[in-house]
């Protein structure tokens, strides 16, 4: 049988032209670090893993893990979140790498913040032009002057990550505002080592599971200085908004309460939540709902999921807002071009990272460059998130690409070009049962209390259809669980290596007892006949 | 009510609470081996601690040697390098399906059913059939082929039945003395587990205020506590407080203190002259003595004894019950 479905689990695996397979190499061979892990797919073949597939679209159904998609009748419905069951592998001194780097682009982008609601540095010295930051509709006016505690301002952030053809990882996107996607991370492990445990087997894979820990760390070390240990929320915009899952599933992990914006209340520039015991006050805020509705006052007065006077109690420093309002300015899809010198700026440190290479078009040469290469570019619309809105050159019709060629002389300052990066793939299931190669890139979480630390490994989002460059889950992609290896020298099992054990405590005997039991004991003196399944009297 | 009833009902109470807190134990055990577990050294729960905790011997040659000892701690303890390199395949099977063991889930629930048959009078008919159905079911399950691609189903399957059980006894069962030593069973027996748990793998003085010390998510995924943990005690899941929950915090159902309660309830209940009864008033010493550990200001540094202590207390509870109540039906057996 394994002859057989050895062949055709990777049958026909074909790497499209330019770019890199995480898992195999140029000639198809297993890369070194995959190889326990293919070596096990193959043993297991398409009937193990088409089993554990149907085993986690029930499993996944049951606990409610699901997302909305609306069917091609226009009808919603609510689908198993699709996880696919071959995991992406990372060894360790790459996985180094990317951490290093991300946590370096993290502090600029915390020192840019600063900067745009403090001193202006950056655009005294020339390198970000104060019209482009105060034009970002992210810009945020009423907390000008205000440091939060620590002066920490991106307290959880998710970078978006691409590998190319050349083996690089670069930055696709910053996200400092409210990224989701942990709860997948977490809930896909959990998943896999309950679905595939086979699978975990000749890899020592580094855990994600202490990741709420870590952002409830963070989230008391930010919060102002009080006597008591300070109460933490999640703040939610309501059951109806489409990560209600994740803030419920953080919220769950942290201990801490949930709560929206009824719950809430500002009485003399101090956040207090409503309880059956009168007013509690609350220190941290992890909110995960954008700037402009958190203040009915300051914001957008329309606003039905804000809670009146917040800014001014944060003005005042009694509550901590995770993430600090106006960190949207720092992820706008226009500042990103600006991150690596920011880099160098704030840090005097060369990126790790590098950006893909990106054309601001309100520059005339630049765009007139731009617009002759349409067909070889992605465009993307600044200020938007989510996917929305973005053009890919190659995939386009002619018709399609003059359409964008006049929004863009239309309004310049709304659009950004990048180059188009082969993302990396990864071997994934397809309908067939089959493996097949898919695009995936990868979203790290990273947070921000007293260091930056950051969960090994990240949300990878993997494209299900072939070619498709597209990984939104809102537009049918779907996710992996991410491994990073653990470099810490494998223990073996071999005498000599083995730490202290500690032989265990003399604990009082089991028994099994009961009228049977003792009847049969004392019958048959110790006879081994212990089977617990025959009254004694059978035995005889 | 008849004392050889009372006694099965009691010790059909344990094996199903045994039942269930092996299959939770070996779920976390098996998450834990799989998923890696983040700065976990400070505890010792792994496949050897949990032979150890179930009292089971290690499976293979050395065991078989002397199989007549009803305990093997000795010999576990001896050879703590043959323990060590036991793995999920032996330890996870035995545990698991083991016909031949009487700790092995399976063995448990097969005795539990045994007795159940000839409970039929004292309990409700849906209780028997929740019962028969749970045996059966792991009777008719590749349970073997089971742990290998998936042990969490099975594990799941067990809490669920026994869930299923327990729900049913609140619903159709007639709150007799029958209830009460059923419960009682179940409540020492959970105490009993937990226990054994928390010596076998908390380290000795656990270090408080350290700052280094590494999270002790396991034993709560081992006993299912970790969401109740996260919503009673603010204080990140460290060993000490962790230990302390477990120990102490009444409020969570599967806490020693609140088994050592709800047995106390249990057996006031059934008893005739509870304020004459010494399980009763042992129970009761007992709970002042955890309240008052509890909030005593040393009570980390003493941990350690305070667990052996309790055990004790529990067995000394245990010999009572079976003295005050069970005595007659073990001299029958005698005759039998």
């Amino acid at each position: 049988m394994t002859e057989a479905t050895q062949q055709r689990l990777l049958e026909d695996y074909r790497v499209p032209d330019g770019c890199r397979d995480e898992l195999l190499d140029e000639n198809g061979e297993p890369r070194p670090h995959a190889a326990p892990l293919i070596a096990t797919l193959e043993r297991l073949g398409l009937e193990a893993l088409a089993a554990a597939g149907r085993r986690r679209d029930r499993i996944f159904m049951q606990q409610g893990i699901t997302f909305e998609v609306a069917g091609t009748d226009g009808e919603r419905r609510d689908r198993p979140f699709p996880l696919d069951l071959v995991p992406r592998v990372l060894p360790a001194e790459e996985w180094t790498t990317i951490k290093r780097g991300l946590a370096q682009r993290i502090r600029a982008l915390n020192a840019f913040v600063d900067d745009v609601y403090h001193a202006h540095e950056i655009v005294r010295a020339g390198i970000v032009p104060w019209s482009l930051i105060v034009s970002r509709p992210s810009f945020a006016r009423p907390v000008h002057g205000v440091r939060p505690p620590g002066g920490v301002y991106c307290h959880v952030s998710g970078c978006d990550l691409v590998r190319g053809g050349d083996g690089r990882w670069r930055v696709l996107e910053d996200n400092v505002r409210t990224p989701s996607g942990i709860s997948y991370v977490l809930e896909n492990r959990v998943a896999m080592t309950r679905l595939m445990p086979e699978l975990f087997a000749g890899h020592r894979v580094r855990p994600v599971d202490h990741y709420p820990g870590l952002l409830l760390d963070a989230l008391r070390a930010v919060a102002p200085a009080v006597d008591a240990e300070p109460t933490v929320v999640v703040w939610t915009p309501g059951p109806a908004n489409s990560a209600y899952f994740e803030h419920a599933f953080i919220s769950r992990q942290m201990g801490v309460e949930l709560v929206e914006a009824t719950d809430l209340v500002v009485r003399d520039a101090v956040c207090y939540m409503r309880t059956t015991a009168g007013l509690e006050r609350v220190h941290t805020i992890y909110r995960r709902l954008d700037d402009d509705f958190i203040d009915p006052l300051e914001f957008r007065p329309d606003s039905l999921l804000g809670v009146p006077g917040l800014v001014r109690a944060y003005r005042a420093g009694t509550v901590a807002i995770a993430n600090a309002i106006g960190t949207g300015v720092a992820d706008d899809k226009a500042i990103y071009h600006y991150v690596p010198e920011m880099i160098r700026f704030y840090l005097s440190e060369e990126p790790i990272l590098d950006n893909v290479p990106t054309y601001l078009l309100g520059d005339e040469a630049t765009r007139k460059h731009v617009l002759s290469r349409l067909d070889q570019l992605v465009v993307k619309p600044t200020s938007e998130s989510g996917g929305k809105g973005v053009f890919i050159g190659p995939h386009a019709s002619s018709l399609e690409c003059e359409a964008q060629a006049r929004l863009i002389e239309a309004e310049p300052e709304r659009w950004i070009a990048q180059e188009l990066v082969h993302l990396s793939t990864v071997p994934t299931e397809t309908t067939d049962g089959r493996l097949a190669a898919r695009h995936v890139d990868l979203r790290p979480f990273a947070v921000f209390g007293d260091e930056i630390r950051i969960v090994p490994g990240g949300l990878t989002r993997v494209a299900l259809r072939a070619g498709s460059m597209v990984v939104n889950s809102s537009q049918g992609g779907g996710s992996k669980d991410t491994w990073v290896l653990d470099d810490g020298g494998a223990v073996d099992l071999v005498p000599g290596t083995l730490p202290a054990h500690r032989p265990p405590p003399r604990l009082p005997d089991v028994r099994y007892g009961g009228w049977r039991g003792q009847a049969q004991q004392q019958q048959q003196q110790g006879a081994r006949d212990t089977d617990p399944r025959f009254p004694s009297g059978k035995s005889r | 009510m008849l004392a050889r009833i009372a006694q099965e009902l009691f010790w059909l109470g344990r094996d199903l609470a045994r039942a269930e807190h092996t299959a939770r134990m070996l779920d976390g055990v098996f998450h834990a081996d799989v998923a890696g577990a983040a700065g976990e050294q400070d505890i010792a729960l792994s496949w050897a601690e949990l032979l150890a905790i179930i009292g089971e011997k290690a499976p293979g040659p050395a065991a078989a040697v002397d199989a007549g000892d009803a305990t093997d701690l000795e010999a576990l303890a001896a050879q703590p390098l043959a323990a060590r390199l036991l793995g999920r395949a032996e330890v996870a099977s035995l545990l698991t399906l083991d016909t031949d063991s009487q700790a092995s889930i399976v063995s448990c629930v097969a005795r539990a059913r045994e007795r159940g048959r000839g409970l039929r009078d004292v309990m409700s008919t849906e209780m028997w059939e929740a019962l028969n159905t749970f045996h059966l079911g792991l009777a008719g399950r590749d349970l073997s082929a089971a742990l290998v691609s998936g042990p969490y189903s099975v594990y799941q399957d067990v809490k669920e039945r026994c869930a299923l059980f327990w729900g049913l006894v609140g619903r159709t069962m007639l709150r007799d003395e029958g209830h009460s030593f059923l419960q009682a069973g179940a409540q020492i027996e959970a105490a009993d587990m937990v226990l054994r748990m928390l010596r076998v793998s908390v380290p000795p003085a656990p270090k408080q205020q350290s700052g280094s010390e590494g999270e002790a998510l396991a034993l709560l995924h081992a006993v299912g506590g970790f969401q109740a943990y996260r919503r009673a005690v603010r204080a990140a899941p460290t060993v000490g407080p962790v230990a302390r929950f477990l120990l102490y915090d009444s409020a969570y159902p599967g806490s020693v203190a609140a088994s050592v309660e709800a047995l106390h309830s249990a057996l006031s209940t059934a008893d005739a002259l509870p304020r004459s009864s010494p399980p009763v008033l042992r129970l009761g010493r007992l709970i002042a003595d955890l309240e008052l550990q509890r909030r005593a200001p040393n009570a980390a540094a003493a941990f350690e004894e305070t667990l052996e202590r309790v055990q004790e207390d529990l067995e000394l509870v245990d010999s009572d019950v079976e003295e005050r109540y069970f005595a007659m039906a073990a001299a029958a057996a005698v005759h039998l």
